[in-house]
């Protein structure tokens, strides 16, 4: 300690003071686009994936009100894998919450009966324990929606949630599905519609980019822990699911999806809403130009 | 003292009757059965194990009330019945300020129930079981469910979105707003059932009868009250007239049922509740209830006349029912709830009290109360309706509130392998047949675990001309359980592109054994 003297001091101090002036990216190594964390408990594997990203603190601020926005759709079990996991989604309100979000709201319109969703799905649960507020859908809050720089759908009735809250984290399960051959983060936004979605579903490629135009989440989690791979997005037999145990994390949401294309051996590059929106600048379609970790937990 | 007591206990089972009705709700979480009162209606339980030719254990409850009055006289009617308290309720509103000296509706009216009673008993011997449409707790229990709740949470959900609309202590309106649905007050999908006017009107026809006499019903119309009636004739209490009487005639005016017989010191045993009234009027308290056989005039109201009478027009009643036009088509639509017995064994024991339809109305809303869907025998009998809502895969509750086996409790296992009927799809109008366009919803919701619906992938001339791949739906069968969610999401307006039939279902033969059967 005697060798430290006034001189350093103010030294040291004049260089910590100016930190922060520097350009980000001549302290920090830049993140990477796109994380993917493997073999571990969810919660643990959702929180290093968004880590690696730059941490939840990129993407909430404090004070800001986050809407949460996991797949809870179906009156089915966690282990089922038609809803988002549980453990994950309580893991992020967590994470939400540390980085000082004011309020983490968790809601989804149903395709079953509702509560039985909230309930059998375990979301509700594990998100209330976690801080969350779960909220079921009042009709009323549906509000229309200007969509500009849509193809075929010009506005569409959107919860007001999604229009209010500072920031959207998308967090859908990867399933197979017939209509879009595999449902991700494009599909889930559906879950904030209101109108008749059935009517969706022709041109629905097109449709549900018009639809991602208007809604623009700023974190994109993938829940891959378990997938579905057979007889989606409904499943129920264990025999369809496959034990991934990973999750994916990324700002680029059509980069996510690409991505999670590959655990159904699809390529990316010939679905067809992944072209359209990358062809409107949604993203990123081309995995060799995104910059991904990976974090292996396992041994 | 006795009629506060009697007013407590009233009130009590009442507020008991709401809460159970309430409990009927996923989830469903029963510290008593829900359908607890339509189980101790002793009438359900005689007429559908006489109809049904089968011993029905649930209705043990039923069976101990009637022990119960042989002793204590018709003190379910006064104490107990939710329907009686309720029209008590309505008439304390009608009542004009003086009573006329002489009540308006003639003695001889009496015999109405009596007569009631016996018809429906020989038409259940014969196995048409009408008792649905008379028995008190299944009249309320419909009435609850087709018109009271469906209007209180029309009424809250009014309110709610008038205070959402506020703006103003959204997280308190909020929270409230998930209580009531939580707490069953008010479903999720706001309950529009068939038939509510109908059921709406008979239940105003009843309170409106108080015009006329005060529980006109009771006196002179229910079934239920006629047959503990006639196991009241032996009843332990007394009513005790003492030599301060001043023959005052008020408690003649004051009774309830008209029970009183002129010289005020006899009462018809058959007739009276027990409701102790004419107790508390009394100015010089000369009225007592005692312990001992009554000494009243214990005359049932029924010739040998009337009881021929009577035995006719059930047995011409039943002659109707059972020649009824088949109705294939209706028929053939009407979708029975998984677990339901046979059709014939069904309408025995179907009482119409509309409890499935209710606990329905919480998750998948298909259930509703029929009008000719399956046939004039099966008025307001619970049907499947897909259109409205769809029986929820993982869900087994109408089997479990069912008072009289109607419909047996199922196992989830063997609810979801219990076929109610099966899909077709009308080519003419579903997306992808008609206008070569890819829709796919229904696939998309069929619950099966291996999907009843599939499609072919094939190439086909759009409407424009242009040649496109499109994905064409059709139903295996083998697969279909008939649930009907299929029919519900079909986004197509009006007539769906997909619809069930019964086709296929699966019955239950016989209750109690294990096993499904088809018919």
């Amino acid at each position: 300690m005697a060798d430290f003297t006034r001189r350093d001091f103010i030294r040291i101090g004049a260089a910590l003071a100016a930190l922060p002036m520097l350009p980000e990216g001549l302290l920090a190594v830049p993140n990477p686009d796109l994380a993917v964390a493997r073999n571990g408990a969810p919660g643990l594997l959702v929180r290093k994936a968004v880590e690696a990203i730059g941490g939840m603190g990129r993407f909430v601020k404090k004070g800001q009100t986050v809407l949460l926005k996991p797949n809870m759709g179906w009156d089915r079990l966690p282990e089922q894998a038609a809803n988002t996991n549980p453990e994950a989604v309580a893991e992020v309100v967590r994470m939400c919450l540390e980085a000082g979000a004011s309020r983490v709201r968790v809601l989804d319109r149903t395709c079953n009966e509702p509560r039985r969703c909230y309930m059998r799905s375990g979301i509700e649960k594990a998100a209330k324990a976690a801080g969350a507020e779960v909220r079921h859908i009042v009709d009323s809050r549906f509000q229309d929606l200007a969509i500009s720089g849509g193809e075929l759908l010009t506005s569409w009735p959107v919860y007001r949630d999604a229009l209010e809250s500072d920031v959207i984290i998308n967090m859908p399960i990867a399933k197979h599905h017939n209509i879009s051959g595999v449902t991700l983060s494009f599909k889930n936004l559906m879950g904030l519609l209101g109108g008749d979605r059935g009517a969706l579903h022709n041109h629905f490629m097109t449709k549900i980019v018009d639809i991602n135009m208007a809604i623009r989440p700023s974190l994109t989690i993938i829940d891959a822990w378990r997938i579905m791979l057979r007889n989606g997005p409904t499943g129920g037999s264990l025999a369809d699911v496959a034990e991934k145990q990973l999750f994916i994390a990324s700002a680029d949401r059509v980069a996510a999806d690409a991505w999670a294309m590959g655990l159904f051996n699809i390529d990316p590059n010939t679905v067809e809403y992944l072209r359209i929106a990358a062809k409107r600048g949604l993203g990123q379609l081309d995995l060799k130009r995104v910059k991904i970790q990976e974090i292996n937990l396992g041994v | 003292m006795m009629i506060t007591l009697r007013r407590i206990s009233q009130l009590l089972f009442l507020s008991l009757f709401v809460l159970l009705f309430f409990q009927a709700r996923f989830p469903y979480e029963a510290w008593l059965p829900a359908d607890l009162f339509l189980r101790a209606s002793p009438l359900v339980a005689l007429t559908v194990m006489i109809a049904s030719r089968a011993f029905i254990a649930s209705t043990i409850l039923a069976l101990i009330v009637l022990a119960l009055t042989i002793p204590l006289g018709r003190f379910f009617c006064g104490w107990v019945c939710p329907l009686g308290t309720i029209i008590d309720g309505s008439d304390h509103l009608i009542r004009r300020k003086r009573r006329p000296a002489r009540q308006r509706d003639p003695l001889t009216w009496r015999s109405w129930k009596f007569f009631l009673l016996a018809a429906l008993l020989v038409a259940a011997l014969f196995s048409t079981q009408f008792i649905w449409f008379f028995d008190p707790i299944a009249l309320l229990t419909r009435t609850f469910t087709t018109v009271l709740h469906p209007a209180f949470s029309f009424l809250l959900g009014g309110l709610f979105n008038a205070a959402f609309g506020l703006h103003l202590f959204e997280d308190q309106v909020y929270s409230l707003y998930d209580a009531a649905q939580a707490g069953g007050l008010m479903p999720v999908q706001q309950p529009r059932l068939y038939e509510n006017m109908a059921i709406a009107l008979i239940f105003a026809a009843i309170l409106g009868l108080g015009m006329v006499s005060r529980r006109f019903w009771c006196r002179n119309l229910c079934p239920l009250g006629a047959l503990l009636g006639i196991f009241s004739k032996y009843r332990l209490t007394r009513r005790h007239v003492s030599a301060a009487c001043t023959k005052c005639s008020i408690c003649q005016r004051e009774c309830k049922m008209n029970a009183i017989e002129d010289d005020y010191s006899i009462n018809n045993t058959v007739e009276c509740i027990e409701c102790a009234e004419c107790v508390s009027v009394c100015k010089p308290r000369a009225v007592s209830y005692t312990i001992g056989r009554s000494r009243g005039e214990n005359r049932i109201d029924l010739s040998r006349r009337r009881l021929l009478q009577a035995s006719a027009a059930g047995a011409a009643g039943l002659m109707l029912f059972k020649t009824a036009a088949a109705g294939r088509i209706r028929k053939g639509q009407a979708l029975r709830p998984p677990g339901a017995l046979t059709e014939p064994q069904f309408l025995d024991r179907c009482i119409r009290c509309q409890e499935c339809v209710k606990i329905c109305a919480t998750t998948g809303a298909c259930l509703q109360p029929a009008l000719t869907e399956a046939g004039i025998e099966g008025l307001w009998s619970p049907v499947s309706v897909p259109r409205e809502g769809y029986c929820e895969y993982s869900c087994n509750l109408c089997g479990q509130v069912c008072p009289t086996g109607a419909i047996q409790p199922l196992t989830l296992a063997q609810k979801q392998k219990s076929r109610m009927g099966t899909a077709y799809f009308d080519k003419t109008r579903c997306i992808p047949w008609y206008r070569q366009e890819d829709c796919l919803v229904c696939e998309e919701h069929c619950p099966l675990p291996d999907k009843a619906i599939k499609f072919d992938i094939r190439e086909a001339r759009g409407p424009d001309g242009s040649m496109r791949t499109v994905k064409f739906p059709y139903v295996v069968e083998d697969l279909c359980i008939g649930c009907g969610i299929c029919e519900n999401k079909c986004p197509v307006v009006g007539a769906p592109g997909i619809f069930l039939t019964a086709a296929r279902e699966i019955r239950l033969a016989e209750p109690g054994k294990s096993g499904l059967k088809g018919t």
